[in-house]
């Protein structure tokens, strides 16, 4: 007497067993992975292979990735394009950035003028969020922040970009292989 | 010189320091030894390479790629690595077994590479007459190191994958040994080299005779290596490591190489017995040609190729399914592959009667000649082929009836049931929809 009602199978479940057709379906699966891998087309989507060997190829971010600042210069005269406006320092949510500017004269049609240029300019990448509000705010498209990734360093002194970081980008030891 | 008599270029000189018998049975054996321990040596540490690539282009990575172009020279960094890291001896435990136990399991998997076939003619160290019942009886020597190791190592969980692996391999033993008999029965030798010829003069491969026995040998073969799905004794999540969780260094990779040349072992024995060995149609035309040496080569990478697919399922099948439960293992080991062992023996010794039975009967022939194995003409391959291909469906559907409840053994079920034998009528604890 059977205390339990099982439900019993049907003959088709009792058909797949037998032929054990869902253990031929999983080996197809991973034969499919397998050859899929070794003409490196796709198995699922899009690859066979979904590795990036890092140092030795360059990943491709994506185009909204935000990465390294960088401070645009005049491609012609290698003058700095930052007019030290401080809309940077002021867009940026969380307080990051320094626009330290100083005063030259100059002068302007023969009246001699006070105009204020760029000193120094200090970018905390440490507290970055890469949120791009500056280099919306840049009336001359001058900070920009590029697809740069590689943004560690020994130290913590290491994350404050300078001027001359900003403008030449930092060295980094590039592994090849 | 009846042995080696095609390659006597080196056997002039060497005749002068030695005397022929010196040479046929101590010098010639020696290099043989030699050659096959070093290829032998490489080829496991390259099924190690292997494994990672396969698994890896299984799960769309692509392993190791830094040693050398595409990590070739992964395995060979491995073993230095390896050699220059620390022996480590736990406090307590039994230090001599400690050391020896890795080198059983090494011997006793390398020991079997004297009988396997490679080829024809010198490809072959010795060609014993109980070829198959010394691989039999040395593999399941290592059964003995994978005790001693959990026994000596002093920890729990190493007692425990010991204990785990040794009943798991005597419980399949059983399963292989008998699995061979129907494949047996056409050869009518146990020597390895015999059982080629045998398929090589029936010009068929034994699994198109044997299915059943080829699964069978196949799947009670990776059991019997501990390799995934059954590979209890070092199951990851429960044990750590099994018996080798003490062991560290060059002994640990003693036992890695011993689990792969075992892997090796059991799939060369399969190729030789079922695959028909270094036997191929159209190779035997360079040896008629006069090309000896040639013939002994193509026939040894003929015999690599077919172990190596044979390795592949492994990789394959290791990386597909899952551990199975210690109860299924024991559950499939003893009422699966044992009864259907059996019945292969018997429903081969009927086809091998019924043959028999069949030549001149009303004019029909079956056996052409009975020296070398059992050679049978058309009619009688076909009568074979149907039988043993209908002796699979046979064997399983006889099982599934036989084992019909222990099927869908659950404990979760089985809790219930007695649960419910004591509830009072009309007030289940658990309602049928529920179970």
């Amino acid at each position: 007497m059977s205390l339990v009602k099982t439900p019993k199978p049907t003959w088709s479940q009792k058909l797949k067993r037998f032929f054990m057709i869902d253990l031929i379906k999983g080996l197809g699966l991973t034969l499919k992975y397998n050859l899929g891998a070794i003409t490196d087309k796709d198995a699922v989507a899009g690859k066979g292979i979904y590795t990036e060997q890092y140092p030795k190829v360059r990943p491709d971010v994506a185009p909204r990735f935000h990465g390294a600042p960088r401070l645009n210069m005049d491609p012609e005269t290698h003058d700095t394009l930052c007019i030290a406006c401080n809309l940077c320092a002021v867009a940026c949510p969380e307080d990051c950035i320094d626009v330290i500017a100083m005063d030259v004269e100059i002068i302007v049609a023969g009246k001699p003028r006070r105009k204020k240029v760029l000193d120094e300019f200090i970018f905390d990448t440490s507290r970055c969020m890469f949120c791009a509000l500056c280099q919306e705010a840049c009336p001359t498209a001058c900070l920009e922040l590029t697809q740069e990734f590689e943004l560690a360093t020994y130290s913590r002194a290491g994350f404050v970009w300078n001027r001359e970081m900003l403008e030449q980008g930092r060295e980094t030891v590039k592994y090849t292989r | 010189m009846l042995l080696f008599g095609p390659i006597n270029v080196l056997n002039d000189p060497l005749l002068r320091l030695f005397s022929q018998e010196t040479i046929n049975f101590f010098i010639w054996p020696l290099i043989q030894i030699g050659l096959i321990v070093t290829l032998v040596a490489l080829w496991v540490a390259y099924a190690t390479y292997l494994e990672r690539k396969i698994s890896a282009f299984i799960q769309a990575r692509l392993g190791p790629m830094r040693v050398g172009p595409w990590g070739l020279l992964q395995p060979i960094a491995d073993g230095l690595k390896l050699l220059t890291k620390e022996d480590f001896i736990p406090e307590n435990a039994d230090r001599w077994i400690f050391f020896f136990a890795p080198y059983i399991a090494v011997a006793s998997a390398f020991i079997v590479f004297s009988v396997v076939p490679f080829g024809p003619d010198w490809a072959v160290i010795a060609d014993v007459n109980i070829g198959l019942l010394l691989v039999l009886a040395v593999s399941s020597v290592g059964v003995l190191a994978l005790i001693l190791a959990g026994w000596s190592s002093n920890y729990k969980y190493a007692l425990l994958g010991g204990l785990r692996s040794s009943a798991q391999m005597v419980s399949y033993e059983v399963a292989m040994g008998l699995s061979l008999i129907g494949a047996l029965m056409f050869a009518r030798t146990l020597s390895l080299s015999g059982i080629v010829a045998a398929q090589g003069s029936d010009s068929i491969w034994y699994v198109l005779y044997q299915p059943a026995g080829f699964l069978l040998f196949l799947i009670s073969g990776i059991a019997e290596n501990n390799r995934a799905p059954f590979d209890l004794p070092e199951a990851e999540s429960e044990l750590v490591a099994g018996f080798h969780t003490e062991y560290s260094g060059m002994r640990w990779s003693l036992f890695f190489m011993a689990e792969y040349a075992a892997m090796v072992v059991v799939s060369s024995v399969a190729a030789t017995v079922y695959l028909g060995g270094w036997y191929f149609p159209f190779v035997h035309r360079l040896e008629a040609g006069g090309y000896h040496n040639l013939f002994v080569i193509v026939s040894v990478l003929v015999f690599l190729v077919k172990v190596s697919i044979i390795l592949y399922i492994y990789f394959w099948l290791r990386w597909t399914l899952p551990r199975f439960r210690y109860d299924q293992l024991m559950d499939i080991g003893w009422k699966w592959l044992i009864p259907s062992a059996l019945i292969n023996i018997a429903l081969s010794a009927f086809a091998v009667f019924l043959v028999q039975a069949l030549n001149g009967w009303r004019g029909m022939k079956t056996i052409e000649a009975l020296d070398r194995g059992l050679n049978l003409t058309l009619t009688g391959k076909v009568i074979m082929i149907v039988i043993g291909l209908a002796g699979v469906f046979i064997t399983a559907a006889l099982l599934a009836r036989i084992n019909w409840r222990s099927r869908d053994f659950n404990l979760k079920t089985q809790r219930r049931n007695i649960r419910l034998v004591n509830v009072p009528k009309g007030k289940p604890a658990v309602s049928a929809s529920e179970v």
